[in-house]
């Protein structure tokens, strides 16, 4: 009886620190220039389009470069046969060795989205800053890709069970 | 047990929680994105609830901590405590479990694969023993050096003797 009692007290103070917490950090990130957005600015106002498979199925017929914008090791376990590795998180210093390639494509469909990480849409920002006209992103993580019919190569680790 | 030596163990209990949070969240207060960034690494928050999460989490860890330094509502700041902890320790067992090997993104000075606060079973043994000074601070607050009068009102006091002085008030 007694604790039923206490608890509300503490409950309250708890919600109540949780809320102090939340206005503390929207404000902060409202007002400092370094604060962020609910959603990352490639994702908020992008400036490239989404794509569906079968649309990049056809693109890639037509000669348009895919790339895959996840992390090296991702790349490294499985990708969509033919896609170039251009990792969202170093594309800065990678873009210049593959400058050449992507200037010659039509179209660069750009793919790598996880729950919480969209770097295809990272990629594509860069791209379309970089210049180029038409950065599309095919949406969905590599097993939706496997599902749309992409030819996914499955790199197998050496020395692992088979 | 001497209460003189409860207090002590309480104002060390929460001075050493205190610094943990204080030192863990300054970072992360400050830098938003950075830490918004070691948040979508465990990819368990849809995209939209990344930067909400990470900045309210950031926050509170900041605000836990000032309220444990200073001894204001020190019951409900370290039941926060170890809350947090606990969740912590769980997300540590999950990278452990799935043998992801980032940075956890606990710490100032991470990043990379060869961080110095790799998510894993060493993380969750790290919060485990950071749950145990939490864990006494939300049991017994203490009074030495607190600012609030729950924390002073009784000194060395527990959950049911301070509901009890409460209720018969």
């Amino acid at each position: 009886m007694s604790i039923s009692r206490r608890s509300p007290a503490v409950w309250s103070t708890c919600l109540a620190i949780l809320a102090c917490a939340a206005a503390g950090g929207f404000l902060f990130n409202w007002l400092m220039p370094q604060g962020i957005g609910f959603l990352p600015p490639e994702v908020s106002s992008p400036l490239w389009q989404a794509v569906t498979p079968a649309e990049a199925k056809q693109l890639r017929e037509q000669g348009a470069v895919l790339l895959d914008a996840r992390e090296a090791g991702d790349y490294g376990q499985a990708r969509v046969r033919g896609a170039l590795k251009l990792p969202a998180d170093e594309m800065e210093r990678l873009y210049r060795y593959l400058e050449p390639t992507l200037k010659q494509a039509p179209a660069l469909v750009v793919y790598g989205q996880s729950t919480s990480r969209f770097p295809a849409a990272t990629l594509a920002q860069y791209l379309r800053r970089q210049g180029y006209p038409k950065v599309l992103v095919l949406e969905g993580c590599l097993d939706t890709l496997r599902k749309a019919g992409f030819d996914i190569q499955q790199v197998k680790r050496q020395g692992a069970k088979s | 047990m001497n209460p003189r030596l409860m207090e002590a163990i309480s104002l060390l209990s929460r001075w050493f929680v205190a610094g943990v949070f204080l030192y863990a969240s300054y970072d992360k207060v400050w830098e938003p994105a950075n830490f918004a960034r070691s948040v979508a690494t465990y990819d368990l928050l849809p995209l939209w609830a990344v930067a909400g999460v990470s900045v309210t989490l950031a926050w509170l860890e900041f605000l836990v901590g000032v309220l444990l330094a200073l001894g204001i509502r020190t019951r409900a700041a370290a039941s926060w405590a170890v809350g947090l902890l606990l969740m912590f320790t769980g997300l540590m067992l999950y990278a452990g479990i799935t043998g992801a090997g980032f940075d956890c993104g606990c710490f100032p000075g991470g990043g990379g694969q060869a961080a110095a606060h790799q998510a894993g079973y060493e993380g969750a043994l790290r919060d485990v023993l950071f749950l145990m000074p939490a864990l006494w601070a939300a049991w017994r607050p203490g009074s030495w050096l607190a600012l609030t009068p729950q924390a002073s009102a009784r000194a060395g006091g527990d959950y049911l003797s301070d509901s009890w002085s409460r209720s018969i008030k």
